[in-house]
């Protein structure tokens, strides 16, 4: 930088501002923080991007990709104007922008190192100014860009005559601080979880997030064009139009229909809310900034008694091997953060589609399999779901039989919950649709279904076991095994629909020759069919396992 | 298959090893990731109830050889037996007679360190009573026991090497093999690692440990392995393979044909001092 004679121990900052000489005996001008922070910033950005050209073209195509949505979005928006519903359209449209700044960076740490508390703690900085310039660089970026434009959209879809052009010339720059400082407030009070091991376990959590929120977006959307459109959001609406920072677009409306005490009303609660969360943001950063980080708090912390659970649910569990391996299964769909995103994943879709189907007419109790299905899949790659930490399990299974029981432990761990929560399913499905007759076959569908996924599960898990990564949440299988991954699942899950094929073909021949009022044969037959299924899957795979522990121990150690 | 040469000649030449039953005996062990030789045909008696360094420097093949010595990693060729039975046709006898501490693998690192010690030993077929018995004494020995409800993802490097240790030991094993198990461990928990071993084999045990950090294994050890370039290049008592050289670490880079690199001529005759010419 141009201030090569400063000291070394001259403030960081000063030290990178070009064109000021930062003596030791005399700092007296500091220089603004702020565009030493936008250049950081905009540094950071050019050099992220250097020399990698896949990372370049995804920044590149995501920015593309976000300028013509936000382009045709705005262009949508302004359409609006004079539209009815124009006006709850935009509200809710500007709730659901704050809602998903605010969750954001707890799902996704962007990595923006500008925004990094624990990188500026050792530099002479006062939080006023530090802030200032934190917010400067939060406006930078795809995210600012693409909410701008659609906070330009909705304004100019409500906006009506001048004081409502005036009014929304206020409103944009209130939203677009509002979305940021609500997401920077809500990571900075944060942040200590989110660079914990803690927070690293939450990120992971995020293709959960998209996967059940993908689900319900799509039913929601559904409902919405069935239930009459946008009227039925018109109460959720009334409500958001005071929630800042939606308040801004709600200002704007309200002007444009000549409510100006509502929409002073509005503005100041905007004002309001930036300015306080500005206040907030400023003390959690202050606070962080002066006390003993992470790794001390972590050590002086209390520690949770893990042991106190012993007494009450596990005692319940067999003993041996057995109640051993079950008892690890269940606490690693809790504890871990890759398993519990599977399994919430499969629990939660599992529930959504049969229940939104019934509720929106298109429902039927056999949907009850899908969630079945979906937990079913928990029972493929077993060894993969150890990862390397498999040795253990390896150094114990010395027969077929050892290996024969570790798979049964675990299917049965597995059944425990699959079982309850399939039978529930199709019993709160078989309600919504009303149509109790066919809850036995139903469930006998699906019970079918779960053990020939178990079947076919155990049967994966020796031949065709992966490597799961444990960081990043989209990476499932180790770089190379990809092939192998899908092969086994799609092969499998063919192969489970292939094993179950009798009873469903039972159960459509009873409804399609009038004997529904025998239908309900298939629930004991479905079950033991599933079980036998189940039990044959588990005694194939077992001297498999037993013969190939080695290369099963190098296959999942890759990630 | 190449030739040994002398390098296992120390072994039967020394009284230890003739008297002592083998605890293990490998013979021909190769291994070959790709083009690589990772081993390249190990011959090897290990005497019983001793303390044996497997010594060599990074790459020279030992983990490979230890996975392949206790089942976790196939051989290309050769045989293992350990404590008498063939450890790939026999693994019934051999697993419960072996415990192990690899080094690079994870451990199930969702569980407290008790529930993981609870969970190996009733993996083991130990009795869920005398494996929580077990435990606790071995969280206490090890200094675990103020963090034995915590988890084991969020232990430092020197109490993962004891736990893993304690899982190791669970059931009372005849060999064990550890890899690498004062690497990354601060001095306070190394003591204490030391002690428990110490302990182990005054009993009989034997205890084999890889390693690159000569002091220790001259210390520890009454048997050292020397291995480079995935062959052995000497074994036998400490003091046989030491033979005249001042320090195991000094006959050590005698054996791997490390010495004279030091004195490599004037190629950093800069470096450090004011003699040098300064710049500018």
């Amino acid at each position: 930088m141009s201030a090569p004679t400063a000291p070394a121990g001259a403030t960081g900052a000063a030290g990178i501002a070009p064109g000021v000489s930062a003596g030791r005996s005399a700092p007296a001008a500091p220089p603004a923080l702020t565009p030493v922070f936008l250049r950081i910033k905009l540094s950071l950005l050019r050099n992220g991007l250097k020399g990698s050209s896949k990372r370049k073209a995804a920044y590149f195509s995501t920015l593309a990709f976000a300028l013509v949505v936000g382009f045709f979005m705005t262009l949508g928006l302004a359409l609006l104007h004079g539209n009815a519903h124009a006006g709850t359209v935009v509200v809710l449209l500007a709730g659901i922008l704050a809602l998903g700044w605010a969750f954001m960076p707890l799902f996704f740490p962007a990595g923006d190192e500008t925004m990094d508390p624990s990188r500026l703690v050792m530099l002479p900085l006062r939080p006023r100014p530090l802030v200032r310039a934190l917010l400067a660089t939060s406006l930078v970026g795809i995210g600012p860009l693409f909410t701008l434009c659609l906070a330009v959209g909705s304004v100019a879809a409500v906006a009506r005559g001048a004081a409502g052009a005036v009014a929304a010339v206020v409103a944009v720059p209130l939203l677009l601080l509002g979305c940021v400082t609500l997401a920077r407030a809500v990571a900075t009070a944060n942040v200590r979880l989110l660079t914990s091991r803690k927070g690293r376990d939450l990120a992971l959590l995020s293709g959960l997030v998209i996967a059940v929120g993908a689900q319900l977006a799509n039913f929601a959307s559904q409902s919405l064009f069935q239930a009459g459109g946008v009227t039925a959001l018109e109460p959720v609406e009334a409500v958001v139009r005071w929630l800042p920072p939606a308040t801004a677009v709600g200002m704007v409306d309200s002007v444009g229909e000549g409510a100006y005490g509502r929409a002073a009303a509005q503005l100041v609660l905007s004002v309001a809310a930036v300015a306080g969360l500005l206040w907030s943001w400023e003390g959690s950063l202050t606070k962080l900034m002066v006390t003993p980080d992470g790794s001390t708090i972590a050590a002086s912390g209390p520690v949770k008694n893990r042991g106190v659970a012993d007494g009450g649910f596990w005692s319940l569990m067999p003993g041996g091997r057995t109640g051993a391996s079950m008892q690890r299964t269940l606490r690693y769909a809790v504890r871990d953060p890759k398993t519990k995103s599977a399994w919430v994943t499969a629990l939660a879709i599992g529930v959504i589609v049969p229940v939104f189907n019934a509720l929106q007419g298109t429902g039927s109790v056999y949907l009850g399999s899908f969630g079945a299905g979906m937990l079913g899949v928990q029972m493929y790659n077993q060894f993969g779901q150890d990862t390397s930490a498999f040795w253990m399990v390896a150094q114990t299974i010395s027969s077929t039989r050892d290996a024969y029981v570790e798979l049964r432990a675990r299917a049965a761990a597995l059944a425990l919950v699959v079982l309850p929560y399939t039978v529930l399913v199709t019993a709160v499905t078989a309600a919504l649709v009303d149509d109790w007759q066919a809850f036995p076959a139903g469930g006998g569908v699906a019970l079918a279904l779960v053990g020939s996924m178990l079947c076919t599960g155990a049967l994966a898990s020796a031949r065709f076991p992966y490597s799961i990564p444990t960081d990043g949440a989209f990476k499932n299988v180790a770089p190379g095994q990809g092939g192998l991954a899908w092969g086994g699942i799609a092969a499998g899950m063919l192969m489970s629909a292939l094993v179950s094929a009798p009873v469903i073909a039972l159960t459509i021949w009873l409804n399609m020759a009038e004997h529904r009022h025998v239908s309900w044969i298939v629930l004991p037959v479905g079950v033991a069919w599933g079980w036998l299924a189940a039990w044959a899957g588990l005694r194939l795979a077992a001297p498999t396992v037993a013969r190939k522990l080695p290369e099963i121990l190098s296959a999942v150690s890759k990630g | 298959m190449p030739d040994q040469g002398d390098a296992t000649g120390g072994t039967h030449g020394t009284d230890g090893a003739r008297t002592a039953p083998s605890a293990v005996r490998v013979e021909g062990l190769w291994k070959r990731f790709g083009e690589q030789v990772a081993v390249a045909g190990i011959d090897l008696e290990l005497p019983a109830g001793k303390f044996i360094g497997l010594v060599g420097p990074n790459g020279a093949g030992k983990t490979t050889t230890l996975s392949m010595v206790t089942g976790l990693l196939r051989p290309d060729m050769g045989r293992v037996v350990v404590a008498g039975h063939d450890v790939w046709a026999d693994p019934t006898e051999v697993k419960a007679r072996i415990g192990v501490l690899p080094e690079g693998l994870r451990l199930f690192e969702r569980l407290s360190g008790r529930e993981l010690l609870g969970y190996m030993g009733r993996l083991r077929g130990l009795a869920g009573d005398e494996t929580d018995k077990r435990a606790t004494q071995l969280l206490e020995i090890l200094d675990l026991a103020g963090s034995q409800h915590k988890l084991v993802v969020d232990y430092s490097t020197g109490m993962r090497k004891k736990i893993g240790l304690a899982a190791a030991l669970l059931h009372n094993p005849e060999v064990l093999f550890l890899d690498e198990p004062f690497e990354g461990v601060d001095p306070v928990s190394a003591q204490t690692i030391r002690g428990v071993l110490e302990r182990y084999t005054s009993s009989g045990a034997t205890v084999v440990f890889s390693s690159h950090v000569m002091e220790l294994v001259e210390s520890l050890c009454d048997w050292v392995a020397v291995m480079a370039a995935g062959r052995i290049r000497a074994a036998g008592p400490l003091a046989d393979v030491r033979g005249s050289a001042p320090s195991l670490q000094a006959a050590f880079l005698e054996l791997v044909g490390a010495h004279g690199r030091d004195a490599a001529g004037d190629s950093l005759d800069w470096l450090g001092g004011t003699s040098g010419t300064v710049a500018r």
